[in-house]
């Protein structure tokens, strides 16, 4: 635990690791650091402090792929950045053995007035590589940002996608030990996106250890083979990526679940979701929804029934006009070949008014509960290919 | 599995496999023996450093070619600035005080004190705003964080080369030839970039904790060229205060050295100059402790 010892390059470690922020932070003039001076020294407490990391300890060993995931504010970008040695600790100690590299949005850094030649080598500089290593990769950095011939114009004459791509094209080919990424994907149009997920790949199978940040679940889950999950600073799972994905989710479920709808002017009050012939629910068999609505509301009125697996956008909607008399109303849906996967899903529903501008909603979409599907595990897609959900196609292969 | 029923799952709390001891902790903090410490080790410092030197390299030629990218007259700015001081100096201070210069023509003598004036006010002010200006960055890189006022300092390094090959013409102009005591100038300069850098790496830091030190900035400069002997000679600082002044301000010692190596040919003042090395490494290595102490914080205000 001691950093002395001898850790195989692309470890990490770190052992009960403490971070903590001001907690009102910005203005930093002259005139409110003699206020909080004059404060100590009245004996009151001079700042206000709060934890952003609580004793993280967690041991990656060299080629591991994780994934940290949890809500915005859990403390995930404070932990990389940490990795990174930008940031240092209150407490604790962290070590990160051999050469690290980020794959971060570094544009900011560009300089405008210097051609995308001169930034290449500047960043490579920034980056920790000699001239020679970067004039030996020069090649496969213009071409992984797909630069070609801007590659001697001055940067501000560049489009916005471009100038990105430059920046983490040079971070891309770093070939380090420890690639750390940070919520990068929003970076760029999709060609790009996989275009960083393949480097991704390729580096995690030469053996570098990843350690990767977003909020894309799927993609990290592409990439990642374990899970760190993080909530509000503390390591609340870390396991398996299914696994600290499958926690990870409900908890998210659990949240939108929490947030109550009361006042409005239909309410659900129950629902069930069946197979046909048994009460489980089976990939490629019938499902049924029924759901029971009740509220004053007369009129024609819009249901609408989702699936999602974990996030906020649903798998599939699917909706159906209804007429509403003012009592309890009863409503079936019937799918009659189920194409969801084996796994946990989330039901969704709303109900919207038709023909009428005030507003219109009458129960706004939230999420209703969950079921699990048994069947067919989904066929897993080569790594690094990022499924936007889970579908299954029934099919069959010839030869 | 028949009989299993698949009603909805109306978990809050689902099952999470709970990593063992990694259960949120409610202590308030970190065990005092493990709060984080600073620790300097001159040999990785210094090893850290030599690694960066294509980086300062490379910020350094960032500035030089962004700077003339788009500036007409170029490289000349590094020149025009010093003669045009030069001038006004030899205006007022020749003709209207009448500053002496035992034997010396005024505009070499001013020149001299100008030259390593326009190298400290250059790498101060640019040093100053040097992380500021680079804050996202420093968000996001690594890198040792004193190559940003060094490199400043190159670029400074830089102008002074230029300038000082003006300083050649001006003494083919005045038809006078550098002393051979000249090669004082070595020692002379490394008091000089000590103290320079020593100032920057302060400044740097303090900017980007304290926003109002960026006003300082002009203050200083302006002040400072009166404050220092550039239009005038070292003497007409009381003696008995001289000894103070250059501990404060080693670059009266350094003007004056170099005024007395280039045009007295004498060697520079023994004493004085001493104590102006000494202070100048007390300002570097203080400068430099302050700002890897503060330097562990940049993210954290950034």
């Amino acid at each position: 635990m001691s950093p002395s010892q001898t850790l195989p390059l692309g470890t990490i470690r770190t052992d009960q690791v403490w971070k903590r922020f001001k907690a009102d932070q910005q203005r930093m003039l002259l005139r409110d650091k003699v206020d909080s001076l004059a404060r100590r020294l009245r004996g009151e407490k001079g700042e206000d402090w709060r934890w952003a990391l609580r004793d993280i300890s967690m041991h990656i060993e060299p080629g591991e792929s994780v994934g940290l995931i949890g809500s915005n504010g859990s403390g995930k970008s404070t932990l990389l950045k940490m990795l990174t040695r930008v940031m240092y600790p209150y407490g604790g100690v962290i070590d990160v053995r051999g050469r690290i590299g980020a794959l971060i949005e570094i544009r900011a850094g560009i300089h405008p007035d210097l051609t995308g030649r001169e930034n290449i080598y500047l960043f490579g500089a920034l980056l920790g590589l000699r001239r020679r290593e970067v004039a030996g990769r020069f090649d496969d950095i213009v071409e992984f940002a797909r630069l070609g011939g801007a590659i001697d114009r001055q940067v501000k004459f560049y489009s916005s996608g471009m100038q990105m791509r430059l920046g983490f094209a040079v971070a891309a080919y770093l070939e380090p030990h420890v690639l750390l990424v940070d919520e990068v994907l929003a970076v760029g149009d999709a060609v790009f996106q996989q275009r960083c997920l393949d480097r991704m790949r390729e580096v995690a199978e030469q053996g570098t250890t990843i350690v990767f940040v977003s909020h894309d679940l799927p993609a990290v889950e592409s990439i990642c083979r374990r899970g760190i999950w993080l909530e509000q600073g503390s390591i609340r799972v870390d396991a398996g990526i299914k696994d600290a994905m499958a926690g990870y989710r409900d908890s998210i479920e659990a949240q939108s679940e929490a947030g109550g709808r009361t006042g409005e002017p239909l309410q659900l009050l129950k629902h069930e979701v069946r197979g046909e012939d048994r009460d489980s629910l089976t990939t490629d068999e019938p499902m049924t929804v029924e759901l029971t609505l009740g509220g004053e509301y007369r009129g024609d009125a819009t249901l609408h029934l989702g699936v999602s697996e974990g996030t906020s956008s649903p798998i599939f909607q699917i909706s159906h006009e209804i007429r509403l008399t003012g009592g309890d109303r009863q409503v079936a849906c019937v799918i009659p070949r189920l194409p969801l996967p084996r796994g946990r899903y989330t039901l969704w529903a709303g109900v919207y008014s038709i023909g009428r501008t005030d507003g219109g909603t009458l129960m706004s979409w939230h999420s209703v509960g969950q079921f699990d599907v048994f069947g067919p595990m989904l066929d897993s897609p080569p790594r690094a290919v990022v499924l936007a959900a889970p579908v299954f196609v029934p099919h069959h292969w010839e030869e | 599995m028949g009989g299993q029923r698949a009603q909805l799952v109306d978990e809050r709390d689902s099952q999470t496999t709970q990593a063992p001891g990694r259960r949120p902790s409610a202590a308030d903090g970190p065990p005092p023996e493990l709060i984080f410490k600073r620790g300097l080790r001159p040999a990785q410092v210094a090893r850290e450093l030599w690694g960066a030197r294509e980086l300062v390299r490379a910020l350094a030629e960032r500035d030089l070619r962004a700077r003339y990218k788009q500036a007409v007259l170029g490289f000349a700015w590094a020149v025009l600035t010093p003669l045009a001081l030069c001038a006004i100096f030899t205006l007022v201070f020749r003709r209207a005080v009448h500053v002496e210069t035992e034997g010396a023509a005024y505009p070499l003598f001013a020149y001299v004190g100008l030259i390593v004036w326009q190298f400290f006010s250059n790498t101060m002010n640019q040093g100053a705003l040097s992380l500021a200006n680079n804050l996202s960055l420093l968000n996001k890189v690594y890198c040792p964080r004193e190559v940003f006022p060094l490199a400043t300092m190159l670029v400074a390094t830089v102008d002074m080369l230029i300038g000082t090959a003006v300083l050649g013409l001006l003494f083919l102009i005045f038809w006078t030839a550098p002393a051979v005591t000249f090669l004082w100038v070595v020692p002379l300069l490394g008091i000089q970039f000590a103290f320079t850098y020593g100032i920057a790496l302060v400044l740097s830091v303090a900017v980007v904790y304290l926003r109002d030190v960026r006003h300082l900035l002009p203050i200083i400069t302006q002040m400072g060229v009166f404050a220092t002997p550039v239009a005038y000679p070292l003497a007409q600082i009381p003696e008995r205060l001289q000894e103070l002044y250059v501990g404060v301000n080693p670059l009266g010692a350094v003007i004056e050295g170099y005024r007395n190596a280039l045009l007295y040919g004498q060697a520079p003042d023994a004493a004085l100059t001493t104590i102006a090395a000494v202070s100048s490494v007390v300002f570097l290595v203080g400068g430099y402790l302050l700002f890897k102490k503060l330097e562990t914080g940049i993210a954290d205000v950034a």
